[in-house]
């Protein structure tokens, strides 16, 4: 009796004794982290999502804990501080949409190409040679067919690397008073809404109603051809100078201020200017205009914003008939959605002599506070004040000219006045609406005569991985942590439905490039937990350990 | 009379706070966590426009260079260029200011106007009912934040009755050709009356309650007494005799409050969509604009300490007790 408890109590600290010792040999424990989150004011859904992924992360035997701050903060850690030693683990992040992000190129090659690794948009950190590839080829690939075989080979590459964790496109969500247009007058462009020129122009007005009263909760910072200054300020500098193509409502690039386009080879297009077109001061609209805009930007130091835009064009030249040629350095597939259809047409007459007055004075374009704004597109700037309204009105001499015949944005700080505002219809279109979709929804059924329009971002919003550190730069981990994340519970807890699922960087919304399927994948803690044991992570007393001879190396 | 070289001295002395200041200010926005280009990220940035703009604003110069130069170009008035807004400070400043000055302006003399008589007649009816109910009235408009008053005023009078506009100086397209013409316009006083009285009736309370504190205390004095003595009507005793003595605190107060004044209202400007200063130094802090919001603050401490200057000044005038002649 005696001796059969002390063989077992021999056995049970010996054992004891050897499992310490193996621990600490040979597997290390995985460092608590921090998942680094905007404040929930900035944006309740990312916020609520971080909480909701660190909970079910720690179930996998990690510490995670949301580390919530401004994004002043989080940009400095996140972004500029992503070489520093110690820097940054997981993160929430987003990508907005944007007219030219319509083309899959610039998330495609500028998120994930390695060049872009230790400053640009890649600061996760991915470097895979195979990507970078694939990533190179798509972009001088003209023919649309191969270029989407190709772009799905990339979406689907990212998600077997489990690059990002991916979690939602939002929804955007846009209202019209239909007491003073037409129903179903807007028109909605793939992946920004019926907030866009192609409703600014087709919108009909009715029942006396004369004006497109819009809203912004964000104050304008400049109204300027050669400044991209706010999100806001776009929406009016591109409807009041022209581009020679514009991204149609199908998120494709098409003739605008050019009749057409002509492909002589690979490095070269024939842009023909269409005939007839006059600046808002009458003054008719020439090729040497259109070159002129094109060779602004070239000066890095007096366009800084728009000098990407144009750096792949090597020279320019006039063939007559309104044929402008355009050589570039290499060919580039996305160049028509964002070069063409992206730099601002200006009259030369009157912007020449600001930008040479402004030539050693140490200031840019960028400074340019004008009295008259030129341009030629289908509305004319006719008044601002700032932190109030802005005016334009129709350009009736247009080749597409508008239905409305003034286009007024206020701007109004709070959502709840904007809403008020809305309701009694001192504005007219709701352009710009970030409080609770719920709260919206129920104003529309009580209402009665408002038209509400959700369509599906180009954007998205997921969760970021550190790639350089460990455990991270292992893929198994990686997609452990992904596939761990319930993207249902995403879309309908933290986005209150206001969302639909990811699974790539291409949303749904450009219908051609997105790889179908990509969004369908199985999630659960469980898969989660079976990829880590495959791959030799062990769990002990609670907490995740790296598979054995796999440490830290920071 | 007063002491030249005093004055020169209390001049002295004012240059000195606001250097201060204007150092405070500096470091404290060098301080904040972030780089202040981080606003602008997610905009299509490369880095060549990232390091173009680092150089632009100097942010490449070491912390003691940028310094000397802000300290040198504040003295010559130049607050420089907004990061956000590429525009010089002080014009920003100067096209915010009139639409504060004039909201606060508006509001502080309703709310003296009114605070004074509510308060003296207060004074007058101590003990009874209407005192009784006035007062926690007061002290409840007093210390209800301000964005609750204007959200319900704004949800009551606008969204609901639809008497007055929600928000702005003007209705949706409505154009001032000239700064003159809009002050000039119905239109505009139409948009102002709401706000105002907004604040006006977050601001009585002061007024209101420091008028009925000092005519209670005046009321005891001897030459009240006196008056009722002769007979006087109680009229005529509170306005001409108790009122007067006990308003010189009331006038240090609106003097104060006008300086205010140039800073705008945070609040009331974001809740009625009011295009003052306040919601430019917002802006300008949210979006770590350095130029711009140390432009606005040392603008807006140099108006408060002139302000103070002169209201010290003024009491040489109104207090023959006041004086600034050293005692040797």
């Amino acid at each position: 009796m005696y001796k059969k408890l002390s063989a077992v109590l021999v056995g049970f600290i010996s054992s004891l004794l050897l499992s310490f010792f193996v621990s600490s040999a040979s597997a290390e424990e995985i460092r608590s982290m921090k998942l680094w989150a905007r404040e929930q004011a900035a944006g309740p859904a990312p916020h609520t999502a971080a909480l909701i992924i660190a909970q079910t992360l720690n179930e996998l035997g990690l510490d995670i804990s949301v580390n919530a701050v401004p994004w002043p903060q989080m940009a400095d850690q996140v972004w500029y501080k992503r070489l520093d030693e110690d820097t940054w683990d997981l993160t929430m992040w987003q990508m907005v949409s944007r007219p030219e992000r319509s083309d899959p190129d610039e998330f495609t090659y500028n998120l994930f190409h390695s060049s872009t690794a230790d400053k640009g948009y890649n600061f996760i950190g991915y470097v895979d040679p195979a990507f970078d590839a694939l990533a190179e080829k798509q972009r001088v690939t003209m023919d649309p067919a191969a270029r989407k075989v190709l772009i799905d080979k990339a979406q689907q590459h990212l998600a077997d690397a489990a690059a990002n964790a991916y979690l939602v496109h939002p929804l955007l969500n846009f209202a019209y008073d239909n007491s003073q247009f037409k129903d179903g007058s807007a028109v909605e462009q793939a992946g920004l809404g019926i907030k866009n020129i192609w409703t600014y122009l087709g919108i009909e007005p009715i029942n006396g109603n004369q004006d497109l009263v819009a809203q912004s909760l964000d104050e304008i910072q400049a109204i300027n051809p050669f400044f991209i200054s706010g999100g806001t300020d776009s929406w009016i500098t591109e409807i009041v100078w022209d581009r020679l193509l514009r991204i149609g409502p199908d998120g494709t690039p098409q003739p605008w201020a050019a009749e057409s386009f002509n492909w002589v080879n690979e490095q070269t297009i024939d842009v023909t200017l269409r005939a007839g077109m006059s600046w808002h001061d009458g003054k008719p609209v020439t090729v040497d205009d259109v070159i002129f805009s094109f060779e602004a930007p070239m000066n890095a130091e007096m366009v800084p914003m728009y000098s990407p835009f144009v750096k792949n064009i090597e020279s320019m030249e006039s063939k007559g008939n309104n044929v402008v040629r355009f050589n570039l350095k290499s060919s580039n597939a996305a160049f028509l959605t964002s070069s063409l259809a992206k730099i601002n047409l200006v009259p030369k007459h009157y912007y020449e002599p600001i930008l040479q007055a402004l030539e050693g004075t140490g200031n840019n374009a960028e400074t340019i506070i004008e009295e008259k704004r030129i341009g030629s597109g289908p509305f004319k700037f006719v008044d601002w004040r700032q932190r109030e309204q802005v005016i334009l009105e129709r350009n009736s001499d247009h080749f597409n000219p508008p239905k409305i015949s003034r286009w007024i944005m206020k701007e109004i700080p709070n959502v709840e006045a904007s809403l008020g505002q809305f309701r009694k219809g001192e504005v007219n279109f709701l352009t710009d609406y970030k409080g609770d979709p719920a709260v919206l929804a129920n104003i529309v059924e009580e209402d009665g005569d408002i038209t509400l329009v959700k369509s599906i971002d180009v954007g998205f919003q997921y969760m970021a991985m550190n790639h350089r550190r460990a455990p991270f730069d292992d893929v198994n981990f990686r997609r452990a942590v992904s596939l761990a994340i319930d993207r249902d519970v995403m879309v309908n807890a933290a986005w209150a439905g206001n969302a639909v699922k990811a699974g790539s960087h291409v949303s749904p919304a450009l219908t051609y490039y997105h790889k179908d399927g990509i969004t369908e994948y199985e999630t659960g803690v469980e898969l989660a937990k079976k990829i880590l044991a495959d791959a030799g992570y062990t769990v002990k007393n609670g907490r995740l350990h790296y598979p054995e001879g796999v440490a830290e190396k920071h | 009379m007063f002491d030249f070289w005093s004055i020169i001295r209390r001049f002295l002395y004012m240059i000195f706070v606001l250097w201060v200041v204007a150092t405070i200010i500096f470091f404290m926005f060098r301080l904040m966590p972030g780089s202040p280009l981080t606003a602008f990220i997610g905009t299509t940035f490369t880095d060549e426009q990232h390091d173009l703009l680092v150089k632009r604003f100097g942010l490449d110069k070491s912390l003691f260079e940028q310094y000397t130069l802000f300290l040198f170009n504040t003295l010559k008035g130049d607050f420089g260029l907004s990061f956000t807004y590429n525009k010089p400070v002080i014009d920003m400043i100067v096209e915010a200011l009139p639409n504060s000055i004039i909201l606060t302006l508006f509001s502080l003399i309703i709310a003296y106007i009114f605070g004074v008589i509510a308060g003296a007649y207060l004074a007058w009816k101590r003990d009874t009912l209407i005192e009784g109910i006035s007062i926690p009235i007061v002290l409840t408009t007093r210390s209800a934040p301000e964005f609750w008053l204007g959200m319900i005023a704004l949800a009551f009078f606008s969204f609901q009755l639809d008497i007055f506009p929600s928000g702005g100086t003007s209705a949706a397209g409505v154009i001032y050709e000239t700064t003159l013409s809009k002050l000039t316009s119905l239109h505009f006083y139409y948009h102002l009356i709401l706000p105002s009285l907004v604040l006006a009736l977050y601001l009585q309370g002061l007024p209101l309650l420091l008028m009925r504190s000092n005519m209670l205390e005046v009321m005891q004095e001897d030459f009240v007494t006196m008056s009722k003595m002769k007979g006087l009507s109680s009229w005529r005793i509170v306005i001409y005799h108790a009122a007067r003595n006990a308003l010189l605190p009331v006038a240090t107060a609106f003097t104060l409050g006008v300086g205010f004044a140039f800073g705008g209202n945070v609040v009331i400007e974001t809740v009625f969509s009011w295009p003052g200063l306040g919601r430019l130094l917002v802006f300008a802090v949210s979006s770590s604009d350095y130029p711009l919001a140390q432009g606005a603050f040392i603008f807006l401490t140099a108006i408060l300490i002139i302000m103070n200057f002169l209201a010290d000044l003024m009491y040489l005038f109104l207090d023959p007790r006041v004086s600034y002649k050293t005692k040797n």
